[in-house]
């Protein structure tokens, strides 16, 4: 055993090793390491008899509680001119359109489907007048500026597809129409707060992350955060949910997704601001260790804030960015995603 | 030639059990005679006969025809999109490269962190070991984490008036 294991290692943790040869391998080794970093902050103390005072943090929670995006994303015009052309080029390869398979002979609906086909020339409603199987098939691609392909030209077609032919007479055709529901047209993409530019609603910027900063009582910005309990030796979620609960109120339905934090925020105090702890360590700065959470319902109410929140807002990561310290924001960077 | 004849007679000639001679009447076919010659309308199911004729239309292959100068544009274009996706996976994955290292480096600092703040203070990494216990990490997960991306948002927007249900404890 002795012999296979590192040299240098030996000479070190001689004593450590004998005391756990009975243990297996991993263990030792992670026995080792931690033997090692005590050690390393031992050799670090200066040599007098009377010991330093031990270097101690304060541990503080956070949390990074973000909306989800609720829509896709916009496209790049290169995404949307591609697709266009996956879906023509779909088209010439595509057999014709099985008609009978999808309407009854002889009925209003199949009458409407003819009349709407023969203006638009191919059953496909989202790729413009194109028809793969004329003598003009070969010219699929779209001109510069075209609008077809854009998702608001794709949902107006959509819904003029839904609509009774315009210039029907069929009286009966026009009876059996009526009795379709037609759908209504959907909600538009970009909302009323979005125009307004409400930081604080939730219901914005629906294609990206929001993420709840608030304003703490010396006027920063920052996550919601605290000290972590020692008392109740709370885990690090507990620690969260805690902290959404005091910093922004009980109706948030929100979710901690996991038990380890995401990221961590280490600030040191200055020179005037260190202190001795009861244990009569040395209180060097703080870590903030953040969990990350997601917000389903509701929203944030700091009317009660027991963490002394007077603002909050719902912003994109980049304007995090503009609200933050330097510092802070080094750390939160990679944390958080572009989207 | 006894074999022959043996051979012979076994397909010529099937005796049963009671020694009684079996002869075949009916041909293979296991349609009734009756059903083949009615002149009744046809069985034939109509959409069965469309799923066919759009499987085998006489247009099947269809060819995909371009001119020299087109499949040269087609492959510029096909060689861009290439190039586009992949430059945007290699920004993912940085990214996620990035959240991880994130991830890792908290753990790691968690790790070697006591309770009381110290390196290698009392409870060292309990809170670490507390971190990484995964059980029933999905136990509390909402229904509503399971909402897909749509195109177009939803009509109520979102549920700002939200309330959440306080259960008053047994005195």
């Amino acid at each position: 055993m002795a012999a296979r294991r590192n040299p240098s290692s030996i000479t070190s943790f001689g004593s450590a090793q004998t005391v756990h040869q009975s243990i297996c391998r991993s263990c030792s080794h992670t026995i080792r390491r931690r033997y090692a970093s005590t050690a390393a902050a031992v050799a670090e103390q200066p040599t007098s008899e009377a010991p330093a005072p031990q270097e101690a943090h304060q541990l503080l929670a956070g949390v990074i509680l973000s909306r989800p995006p609720q829509i896709t994303r916009d496209l790049h015009p290169f995404e949307k001119a591609f697709f266009l052309y996956q879906k023509r080029l779909n088209e010439r390869l595509a057999l014709p359109f099985t008609r009978y398979l999808y309407y009854k002979k002889k009925t209003p609906n199949l009458l409407d489907f003819r009349k709407k086909l023969d203006q638009r020339k191919t059953p496909a409603r989202d790729i413009g007048n194109y028809s793969a199987y004329s003598e003009h098939a070969w010219h699929d691609e779209p001109m510069v500026g075209a609008v077809e392909g854009e998702i608001e030209d794709v949902k107006e077609k959509l819904l003029t597809d839904e609509q009774p032919f315009p210039e029907d007479e069929d009286l009966d055709q026009v009876v059996a129409m009526e009795e379709k529901v037609i759908p209504d047209a959907p909600m538009p993409r970009t909302t009323e707060a979005d125009k307004a530019g409400d930081e604080k609603s939730l219901n914005r910027l629906l294609q990206r992350t929001l993420y709840l900063l608030v304003k703490d009582g010396k006027g920063n910005w920052r996550f919601p955060s605290a000290p972590w309990d020692g008392v109740k030796k709370e885990t690090l979620r507990e620690s969260a949910e805690r902290i959404i609960r005091q910093s922004a109120g009980i109706n948030m339905h929100t979710w901690i997704v996991s038990n380890h934090p995401v990221g961590h925020f280490e600030r040191p105090y200055g020179q005037n601001y260190i202190t001795t702890n009861e244990a009569g360590a040395t209180v060097k700065g703080e870590v903030t260790f953040f969990m990350k959470g997601r917000i389903m319902m509701g929203q944030a109410d700091i009317k009660e804030s027991e963490l002394g929140v007077s603002d909050f807002k719902w912003l994109p990561k980049e304007s995090i960015k503009e609200h933050v310290h330097p510092k802070y924001w080094a750390s939160v960077d990679d944390i958080l995603p572009s989207r | 030639m006894t074999t022959i004849r043996h051979t012979h007679m076994l397909f010529s000639s099937i005796r049963n059990h009671s020694g009684k001679q079996l002869t075949q009447n009916a041909s293979f076919s296991t349609t009734t005679i009756a059903l083949a010659r009615s002149k009744g309308p046809s069985k034939h199911d109509k959409r069965i006969g469309l799923l066919q004729q759009h499987l085998w239309h006489p247009l099947t292959p269809r060819p995909l025809r371009l001119s020299r100068l087109r499949q040269l544009r087609h492959w510029t274009i096909n060689e861009a999109w290439k190039i586009f996706t992949a430059k945007r996976a290699h920004q993912q994955r940085l990214e996620l490269m990035k959240q991880w290292q994130a991830m890792q480096a908290a753990c790691e600092r968690l790790r070697v962190l006591g309770d009381d703040g110290v390196v290698g203070g009392a409870n060292t990494g309990r809170l670490y070991r507390q971190s990484l216990d995964k059980d029933g990490i999905w136990a509390g997960a909402p229904i509503e984490y399971a909402r897909t991306l749509t195109d177009w948002p939803s009509k109520k927007g979102w549920n700002h008036e939200w309330k959440r249900r306080v259960v008053k404890a047994r005195s």
